[in-house]
């Protein structure tokens, strides 16, 4: 019996059954996990692996990383024929993959990728350690160079002993290893060819399998455990309307999210895919306004917790002696979880499909069952509660800015109608935007829409209550208004507000109800192509149009307030974040209803000094009422009122409409 | 009328403004006026009062409400007044019922104007945060608790016959279960709004702590402070030093600028004697409307920036 | 260590209140009721005792429409107890409804009997003095920080406010009744789920009273409403024009430059 592959059984076994401990006190948890249904739409779940992984489309998104992620990855797949090489020759002596071309082709891309790989790998280095993107701040510099020295190792030493195989004479695939043929005859120079060359190449044998089985043994705590969990990450993403969040089970305690057990298994598999990237805290609002919440950092911190609570902490910071500790206040802070508007761009951006913000919701939902949340934000979900709406106001008072329009608008509780208007919080009380929200009555009753409101009858629509965590309000919200429209005839549903869009939109369907909802840009454009509304002239400028996270990533509406900008012959500059990269005005996820503390720049000035930086945007362009509130204070407390104007879309198309307007302008 | 009793209120040993308005409403109704003088205090400045009644006890200074309440319910038994007048203030909150409840005798609170009728005096109560005024009528004896800022101080400093009387305190004093432990002044964090020649001042009306910045901005083109009313500071959007009303500081600058404060009458109580006014409030009917001199239902939100950049565009 | 928190509601401000026909009350039919603000700071106050102390807390209320919704509260803030206190009449002022709760609370026996210091509507005095006379207890009001000292809450030290920001501490040996101004942090907010659980627990148990008699010599003749804005000259005008005017009426009085 041969001693070599005593000593390679020896090193594999061992390796593997550590590796293997080590991967089952990984699953483990994920194996005894609240059940998530992820089985279903097998063949679009398929086909995302296909985009995802194969096409990197996500990846792509930073072209740089994207090539050399592509590079690494693209090699990781060819090079695997090393590995069963290496092992099968190592304990089957004689064993080659010449038959399926071993000698041939294999050996030719073998010997290409090995260049790729390392050249993938000269480009991540640099992109680490010379260009240093800020999005890396916070991951663990550490392991990325370990996984990064492992690779090469196992590359490097493969291509090693390629090259010193071929020095060494008859290697087979010689005429097809035109790199390590190369090489093999630099080394020959200095005298390392055949017999001298081969106990070389046997040393790089060794290096190359210890550097593989290096690589099995760290992995399992590593962030390049997503070389394993990536694709059933991807598999098993939700592939739920976005707009719909996880229902809390109220009748049981704790609610929400107390305990980093208490995850789905899918939700504990998201911790195991992050690489550590870092595209989610570039994209994130609050992380770019100073506060303290970074997604990567959140759920690496979650992963921490649960590798903690595991006793397999491979880099656990908050490890305490006994692999126990508070999740909230402790491993995740309260203001951290309160730092989020939900604005999804994080979810929109992580190449594995991490899902960040059902977590964060999860937990806040634990916050508020324990009562921890700031004072205003009480006051508001006390306002909600008592008044239906988040302005302390009365009931009464909702359809109080109907009073001067001149014209009296139809309880659509009373008759049927054919657009019933959900006009939401801002709109009916905010003074800054009821002008808008008259606006918008003139126009429909211009166009001759029949159209109606629910007056006092309408309650907040609880699409924030809910992403705020407070779950037994927002079914409160929502089924005073399902109950209110039940009594109503009409054919469709308008929103002023995207939130209000996606709550009876989305939200309301968990509750029986199915409505036609569009938003209100929606009926605009409508009217406009119907020639309903007759535009008097074009109004001219230039504009840039700020997508509303509820609109555009949550409901897909990115086209029709363009289009209506089109129309209007106004000439749109995008911004480079737009559409489903657009950059969150920092109110939603119940944000608008907390205090600015900590806030170092507020994303709404943030996104008004993009938009400046245009150059030459008159308008600053917004279809949410949330939006009107936040840019508007943004533009003065920048002091630009005379540079960029915040206008909701309405008002531009009114603009249009009156030929006095049009040449005033 | 026959005798009126003013229990005097005192504030670090000096009489508290409000007594004098007591004294003077005193006058008005007619009758004998006395007052109820309950540990140290300069019973000269009385001016107003026919009689002063002293009361000397340790246990009546510093204040403690137990203490107060059994000597006013022990003058009243003992002088037997027809109308008994008491600040409608923290102390008198502490007060009145107090000694109504010993005495079994009626009490109207919350009065802003009082005036003898025959064998009755009819008053006017400012109800529901000044939403609502009341008339009642009320047979004498009476406890009357007044508001402060309702009557005007300067006739209740002369015309009294000045004598002055000694009670004895009440045996009860002896046997207090209330004790004074420890006062302290208000902290100052850095502001004294009592101090200001101009306050901008903020109520819930401007929504919340984020719009806030809008009254800093004109505070600053103003060159004011700012101050806040009570359910500001209560929600903590600002800090406690800054609260003007009843239980905060009682401020007279030259200007008071209200934003958003709908008027309640322990706010009132703190500013209505500034020089100049300004109100800016939505509902029109707002209480602040009645002490301000010039006031504005035009949405603050429009009106605050606009001023600010008035403000600024002047200095510049 | 057991405290008794006296609630009542009373209508809320947010809303207009109108007068009702006969003109001496406003229109309780169309008033839309909430619990008094003070009281609410009462209630908290009381929870953060249990919390420090472990004290025990028993809501007490008297019996009104939408009373149970107010108690059901209490209990999900963290109330142990809660009892309404049935005397047959819906509207009840302060002093008389003080007489109907004496009873009931004298059978609590609590050691601190905490109150919102006052009310909206009490046109004829605040609850607490009046609940410590009947009780025949020592009584402080506006008191915004209430601790318990000694052993085993032997005394109750309170911070009792002044006009002016002054404030004192107060000692007093309980049982006392505390009439609470603020409480040291805002009431705390309950979510619905916990309201529902407090609602599932059962009925708010119920003790009946009778109050005393309406207090002679004294009536309400009439209430009305303030006019609006006397007193105050107003300026209309569009955000740019009152700025404008009220920058020159400053300009004037020499309050600003210009």
């Amino acid at each position: 019996m041969p001693v070599k592959p005593i000593v390679l059984a020896i090193l594999t076994a061992a390796t593997l059954s550590w590796s293997g401990y080590r991967f089952y006190r990984l699953l483990r948890p994920v194996f005894h996990s609240p059940w998530e249904n992820r089985f279903d739409h097998m063949p679009r779940r398929l086909w995302g692996i296909v985009t995802n992984i194969g096409f990197h489309q996500r990846l792509f998104k930073i072209k740089y990383s994207g090539l050399l992620h592509l590079m690494i990855f693209s090699g990781f797949v060819i090079l695997f024929t090393g590995i069963v090489q290496a092992f099968g020759e190592g304990f089957f002596p004689g064993f080659s993959l010449a038959p399926i071309g071993g000698h041939t082709w294999i050996a030719l891309v073998q010997d290409l990728f090995d260049v790729i790989v390392m050249a993938g790998l000269a480009m991540a280095a640099f992109n680490r350690y010379v260009l240093r993107p800020a999005r890396f701040k916070g991951s663990n510099e550490r392991d990325a160079t370990i996984i990064l020295l492992l690779i090469f190792a196992v590359v490097f030493d493969m291509l090693m002993q390629n090259t010193f195989r071929v020095a060494a004479g008859g290697d087979p695939s010689a005429s097809w290893r035109p790199v390590s043929s190369t090489l093999a005859g630099f080394f020959g120079v200095f005298g390392l060819h055949g017999a001298a060359a081969k106990p070389v190449a046997e040393v790089f044998y060794w290096t190359h399998v210890a550097a593989i089985l290096a690589f099995l043994a760290y992995i399992p705590t590593s962030k390049h455990l997503h070389i394993f969990v990536g694709i059933p990450n991807v598999l098993f993403r939700d592939l739920s309307p976005k707009g719909v969040l996880a229902k809390a089970d109220l009748s049981k305690t704790p609610i929400g999210l107390k305990d980093v057990e208490q995850l789905g298994w899918k939700q504990k598999l998201d911790l195991y895919a992050c690489t550590e990237c870092g595209r989610c805290q570039a994209v994130c609002p609050a992380y770019a306004a100073g506060q303290p919440l970074s997604p990567k950092l959140l759920i690496m911190d979650l992963r921490d917790a649960l590798l903690d609570e595991e006793g397999i902490g491979g880099h656990v910071k908050h490890a305490n002696g006994n692999g126990h500790r508070e999740l909230l206040g402790a491993t995740i802070q309260d203001a951290t979880l309160w730092s989020c508007t939900t604005c999804r761009a994080c979810m929109e951006v992580c190449p594995l499909h991490i899902e960040h913000v059902p977590k964060i919701v999860d937990m806040r939902r634990q916050l508020v069952e324990q009562g921890r949340m700031e004072p205003k934000l009480q006051d508001t979900l006390a306002s909600l509660a008592q008044y239906g709406n988040s302005f302390n106001q009365s009931e009464r008072m909702r359809a109080k800015w109907t009073k001067d329009l001149g014209f009296v608008i139809k309880d659509a509780r009373k008759e049927p109608v054919d657009v019933l208007w959900f006009v939401g919080d801002f709109a009916s009380y905010d003074p800054r935007v009821q002008r808008h929200t008259q606006a918008v009555a003139r126009v429909l009753q211009e166009a001759k829409v029949d159209f109606g409101i629910l007056y006092e009858g309408e309650h907040n629509s609880g699409n924030d209550v809910r992403r705020v965590g407070e779950e037994g309000l927002f079914e409160m919200l929502a089924q005073h208004n399902v109950d209110t429209l039940a009594k109503c005839r009409f054919r469709r549903i308008m929103t002023t507000d995207p939130h209000s869009l996606n709550a009876l939109g989305q939200e309301y369907r968990a509750l029986g109800a199915d409505y036609r909802v569009m938003h209100y840009t929606q009926l605009l454009l409508e009217l406009i192509n119907s020639g309903r509304l007759r535009l008097a002239g074009p109004i001219g400028g230039v504009a840039t149009y700020h997508d509303p996270c509820y609109l555009g990533r949550y409901n897909d509406g990115f086209d029709a307030p363009r289009q209506v900008l089109n129309k209007l012959t106004v000439r749109l500059h995008e911004m480079a974040r737009c559409r489903e990269n657009s950059f969150c005005c920092g109110a939603g996820g119940g944000r608008i209803w907390m205090d600015d503390k900590g806030i170092k720049e507020r994303p709404s000035e943030n996104r008004i000094r993009e938009a400046l930086a245009l150059g030459d945007a008159d308008y600053f362009v917004v279809a949410c009422p949330k939006d009107v509130v936040m840019y508007t204070a943004a533009v003065q407390s920048l002091g630009v009122e005379d540079k960029i104007e915040v206008k909701d879309i309405v008002e531009l198309v009114e603009m249009a409409l009156d030929p006095h307007l049009v040449a005033v302008r | 009328m026959g005798t009126v009793l003013v229990y005097v209120e005192t504030s670090d040993g000096k009489i508290a403004p409000i007594t004098f308005e007591l004294l003077g409403a005193a006058r008005k109704l007619g009758g004998e006026v006395e007052a109820l003088l309950a540990g140290d205090a300069d019973a000269s400045q009385l001016g107003g009062a026919d009689t002063v009644i002293r009361v000397e006890h340790p246990a009546l200074t510093p204040y403690v409400p137990e203490a107060h309440v059994a000597v006013l319910a022990e003058a009243i038994r003992q002088r037997k007044p027809q109308a008994v007048l008491v600040g409608n203030t923290s102390v008198g909150i502490d007060l009145a019922a107090g000694a109504a409840a010993a005495t079994d005798m009626p009490l109207v609170s919350y009065c802003v104007g009082l005036d003898a009728e025959g064998g009755a005096v009819v008053g006017h109560s400012q109800l529901y945060g000044g939403k609502i005024i009341a008339t009642t009528k009320t047979d004498v004896p009476a406890i009357f608790a007044v508001v402060a800022g309702s009557f005007p101080e300067a006739p209740g400093k002369s015309g009294g016959k000045r004598q002055q009387v000694s009670m004895a305190a009440p045996a009860s004093l002896g046997s207090l279960r209330t004790r004074f432990v420890s006062a302290s002044a208000p902290s100052g964090e850095g502001v004294d709004i009592t101090k200001a020649e101009k306050l901008v001042s903020v109520g819930r009306g401007i929504g919340g702590p984020e719009n806030l910045e809008l009254a800093e901005e004109l505070a600053k083109a103003l060159g004011a402070e700012v101050g806040a009313s009570r359910p500001v500071c209560d929600s903590g959007w600002l800090p406690k030093a800054r609260q003007v009303g009843k239980s905060g500081m009682t401020v007279k600058p030259k200007l008071y600028f209200a934003v958003g404060i709908s008027g309640a009458p322990e706010h009132l109580e703190g500013m209505r004697d500034a020089d100049l006014i300004v109100a800016v409030n939505s509902d029109g009917n707002a209480p602040i409307f009645k002490v301000a001199h010039y006031g504005t239902t035009c949405d603050l939100f429009d009106l605050l920036p606009a001023l600010t950049e008035r403000l600024k565009a002047k200095a510049g | 260590m057991h405290i008794a928190v006296v609630l009542k509601q009373v209508p809320d401000l947010v809303e207009e209140l109108e007068i009702d026909s006969g003109g001496k009350d406003i229109d309780r039919s169309f008033v839309k009721m909430k619990l008094n603000e003070f009281d609410d700071h009462a209630l908290e106050q009381a929870i953060l005792l249990k919390e420090s102390s472990g004290a025990r807390v028993t809501a007490v209320a008297v019996a009104a429409d939408g009373i149970d919704q107010v108690l059901y509260a209490a209990k999900a803030r963290g109330a142990d107890a809660a009892m309404k206190v049935d005397a047959g009449e819906e509207v009840l002022d302060s002093r008389r409804a003080s007489s109907a709760l004496a009873g009931a609370i004298k059978q609590l026996a609590p050691d601190l009997v905490l109150v919102g210091v006052q009310a909206a509507d009490d046109l004829f005095g605040q609850t607490g003095p009046f609940l410590a006379a009947a009780l025949g207890w020592p009584h402080v009001s506006v008191v915004s920080g209430v601790e318990l000292a000694g052993e085993a809450g032997s005394k109750v030290r309170v911070h009792q406010e002044y006009a002016g920001g002054r404030m004192a501490i107060l000692e007093v040996d309980p049982p006392v009744v505390i009439g609470v101004q603020a409480a040291p942090q805002p009431p705390r907010y309950v979510p619905v789920t916990r309201l529902r659980q407090a609602m599932a627990s059962g009925p708010i148990e119920s003790s009946s009273a009778t109050a005393a008699a309406a207090e002679s010599g004294v009536a309400v003749v009439a209430v009305s409403k303030p006019e609006a804005g006397k007193g105050a000259e107003m300026i209309s005008g569009s955000a740019t024009d009152v700025a404008e005017k009220i920058a020159a009426l400053l300009g004037e009085r020499g309050l600003v430059r210009g």
